[in-house]
């Protein structure tokens, strides 16, 4: 009987101990949080499945996916990767349309797809397949200090100075006298000692950078005259017909506005996004373009408080940037582990979710009713600025070879900005033939 | 000796084989095979034999060109400081007041992991709030762009770089000059030799041998020079500080994924860092010096 009693209860552990599945989700750091609290959630409400976050740096995360998707190991089933990557992490992407079509009974009924955001959504497919559900749809703010541009003392000593009221910037020209004001070295009087944090260092950081720059040029009725409309998988670098759009008097007029602002930025070749945060958070200059996930940084440091008076949050001066993120699942995994992977990413991409993850966050939603929410909206500030954000976001290319064309440009743009090289349209030429050749190989 | 015996030995030193089989000469061969190939981890159906146009690439890659060009400076600067600075510092502690707590000291930046070493420089060479601007202002210098320009990138990688491994030199010359034969120092003293003429004339020919083989321990090790760069610039600005290593690292994993590529950069590596300690070797004669061969 005893033996009996204990092969029984041997076979209900190791039914189990089998019954649950384990998904090991990689993310980023900044997304690496708030799934880890979904995570939390996920297995509350699904005891069958337990999610293990593993969290890398942006750096590593990329070549462990690809060397995951490379060797079919499947050691990692849910992939939260940048979109940018797309073209090179769809290969080992389940397509999440064909899946939704043979599982029909895994689809939460209120999911509402519709409500997804269509570009956050848009960026996720690639080649007609969705390869991931958005997740951070993250993008560039102007953080300036709201307190220093509503001092009268300020407005009456500007409007002197400049012949203009002071206000929030609306474009780079206009920026580059804010910014001198706001500078230690130009105006004794300047409660800051820089106008504007810039990061322009030889990182993946640069790349973005020089979009929000370029971005109003290519986005602006003579670049689409002369480029055409931008392509979902090439992005604002590239014309419609896929040749590069920065090497051209518009790319130079980029770099310009670029060069002007660098005398009233702290050390802009050689600071970083941590950087340029700190220099914000500590009072240390007047203006910063950044995401939105460091908001929660700003609010909390002591040189801005009370945050709500002295934090602003505007529209970038020229153009935003895309930063958006997306879950994907591994294909190269089991019928069962996808099953549970689909369940999980749904969960962390619900409606409930996206608001969620805003308010405990700062992840930027990627729904339509979030951003539509009051609560959302009275809880992060940014949220009311986002739609007209996301209306005119310039995003980079989504093709496999990006990493590399994104590698060649920061040397150089860092070069050209250092005075390496020459400001010429011959330098940009000799970028764009670089460009080519990876592209043609 | 017994077959048993051999055998019982073959069987003891098999495990150590099979790990240095599979952990090296396996990853070793794989790269060489890679390096003919064009594999790509961002494109699928890639990994086809492309014979030697990853290695007439580089010739053409402007990008590992600078590479070389600060790989260089770092062997022709930063070995030199090294090499004199732990020199110096081996021979001016002895005899000290705090010899042994002093000997502790000078060991620390080797014993910090590379990765924090480099956070750490990182900070104290911050624009705004780095202690290196704040006592250059004190002094009434101006705020120094330490990673913005190409010259003071340089210089603050050489910096990170000469802080940790200048305790290596110092450690291996401080124990060999410890262990000098006495009785000819003592000769040396009794014909009035002291002080700067005995270093110079005895100690400084007694260290040769040791010296030579540090001088190419720290050459190697430059050629390879990566987390002070990773930690601190990142390569920039521009490709300033880019060395070999690290560019092969950003072609093989951060932005290129292109292993092809990046093997063969790793190829020539150690190629050039082979053909460069066979010919210090035999410039230097370091086979004689240490009693090694009789040419």
């Amino acid at each position: 009987m005893k033996l009996k009693l204990l092969l029984l209860a041997l076979a209900l552990l190791s039914v189990l101990a089998f019954a649950e599945v384990t998904i090991s989700v990689v993310a980023c750091s900044d997304n690496a949080d708030s799934l880890k609290w979904l995570a939390e959630e996920f297995m509350k409400r699904n005891p069958d499945i337990k999610v293990e976050v593993t969290t890398l740096s942006w750096e590593v995360l990329y070549p462990r996916i690809l060397a995951d998707i490379s060797a079919k190991s499947g050691a990692f089933d849910v992939f939260n990767w940048d979109v940018m990557t797309a073209g090179a992490v769809s290969q080992g992407c389940l397509d999440l349309f064909e899946f939704i079509k043979q599982n029909p009974d895994l689809v939460d009924p209120s999911y509402d797809m519709d409500d997804l955001l269509p570009l956050a959504k848009n960026l996720g497919i690639w080649d007609g397949k969705l390869v991931g559900f958005p997740y951070f749809n993250n993008t560039m703010l102007f953080y300036y200090r709201k307190d220093l541009f509503e001092n009268p003392k300020y407005k009456e000593e500007f409007e002197k100075m400049f012949g203009r009221p002071l206000r929030v910037p609306t474009t780079w020209a206009e920026a580059v006298d804010v910014a001198r004001y706001f500078t230690k070295s130009y105006n004794k009087n300047s409660p800051t000692q820089y106008g504007i944090a810039l990061m322009f260092p030889t990182t993946h950081t640069m790349f973005y950078m020089y979009l929000i720059f370029f971005g109003p040029y290519r986005r602006s009725v003579e670049g689409l005259t002369r480029f055409g409309p931008v392509d979902l998988d090439y992005g604002d670098y590239f014309t419609a017909d896929r040749k590069p759009a920065f090497a051209s008097d518009l790319g130079l007029k980029a770099f310009e506005d670029m060069k002007a602002l660098m005398p009233y930025s702290p050390d802009p070749l050689g600071s970083d996004y941590g950087e340029t945060l700190e220099y914000f958070a500590k009072g240390i200059v007047a203006m910063v373009p950044q995401w939105t996930n460091p908001y929660l940084q700003f609010k909390s440091s002591p040189a801005l408080q009370p945050a709500a008076e002295k934090i602003g949050i505007a529209p970038m001066p020229g153009r935003s940037v895309a930063g958006n993120w997306a879950l994907g699942i591994n294909k190269f995994i089991s019928t069962e582990k996808q099953k549970a992977a689909f369940k999980f990413i749904q969960f962390a991409t619900s409606k409930w979710a996206d608001k969620e993850k805003l308010i405990r966050f700062a992840i930027a939603p990627v729904r339509k009713s979030t951003l539509e929410d009051a609560e959302a909206q009275n809880a992060i500030p940014w949220v009311k600025v986002l739609p007209s954000i996301y209306a005119d976001e310039t995003f980079r290319p989504r093709i496999p070879e990006e990493p590399r064309l994104e590698d060649i440009s920061n040397i150089n743009f860092a070069k050209i900005l250092s005075g390496e090289l020459p400001l010429t349209l011959d330098t940009l030429n000799k970028l764009a033939n670089e460009w080519e050749k990876v592209l043609t190989k | 000796m017994t077959s048993t015996h051999k055998r019982t030995g073959f069987f003891m030193v098999l495990p150590a084989i099979v790990l240095f089989l599979v952990m090296t000469v396996y990853p070793f061969a794989y790269m060489i095979y890679n390096s003919f190939t064009n594999l790509d981890l961002s494109k699928s159906g890639t990994g086809q034999f492309v014979g030697l146009r990853n290695y007439t690439d580089i010739v053409r890659d402007q990008l590992a060109l600078s590479s070389i060009e600060f790989t260089a400076l770092m062997v022709l600067i930063a070995v030199p400081v090294e090499m004199i600075l732990g020199l110096a510092l081996s021979y001016l502690i002895r005899g000290l007041f705090a010899e042994k707590a002093l000997r502790s000291l000078f060991l620390i930046p080797m014993m910090v992991p590379a990765a924090v070493g480099g956070f750490g420089w990182k900070m104290l060479f911050n624009f705004i709030f780095g202690p290196i601007n704040y006592f250059l202002n004190l002094i009434g210098l101006q705020s120094i762009e330490w990673f913005g320009k190409i010259n003071t990138a340089r210089t603050a990688v050489m910096i990170v770089e000469i802080w940790q491994w200048t305790p290596f030199v110092f450690l291996i010359l401080y124990a060999a000059l410890q262990a000098l034969p006495k009785d000819i120092l003592d000769a040396g003293k009794v014909d009035g030799a002291d002080g700067w003429r005995l270093f110079l004339h005895i100690e400084l020919p007694l260290l040769r041998p040791i010296l030579y083989v540090t001088l190419l321990l720290r050459i190697i090790d430059v050629l390879r020079t990566f987390d002070s760069v990773y930690m601190t610039t990142y390569g920039g600005p521009g490709s300033a500080t880019s060395t070999w290593s690290f560019y092969a690292y950003k072609v093989t994993v951060s932005y290129g994924w292109n292993i092809g590529y990046g093997s063969a950069l790793c190829v020539i590596l150690v190629i050039v860092s082979g053909i460069l300690i066979n010919t210090l070797t035999r410039v230097l004669n370091i086979g004689r010096e240490l009693g090694l061969s009789k040419e």
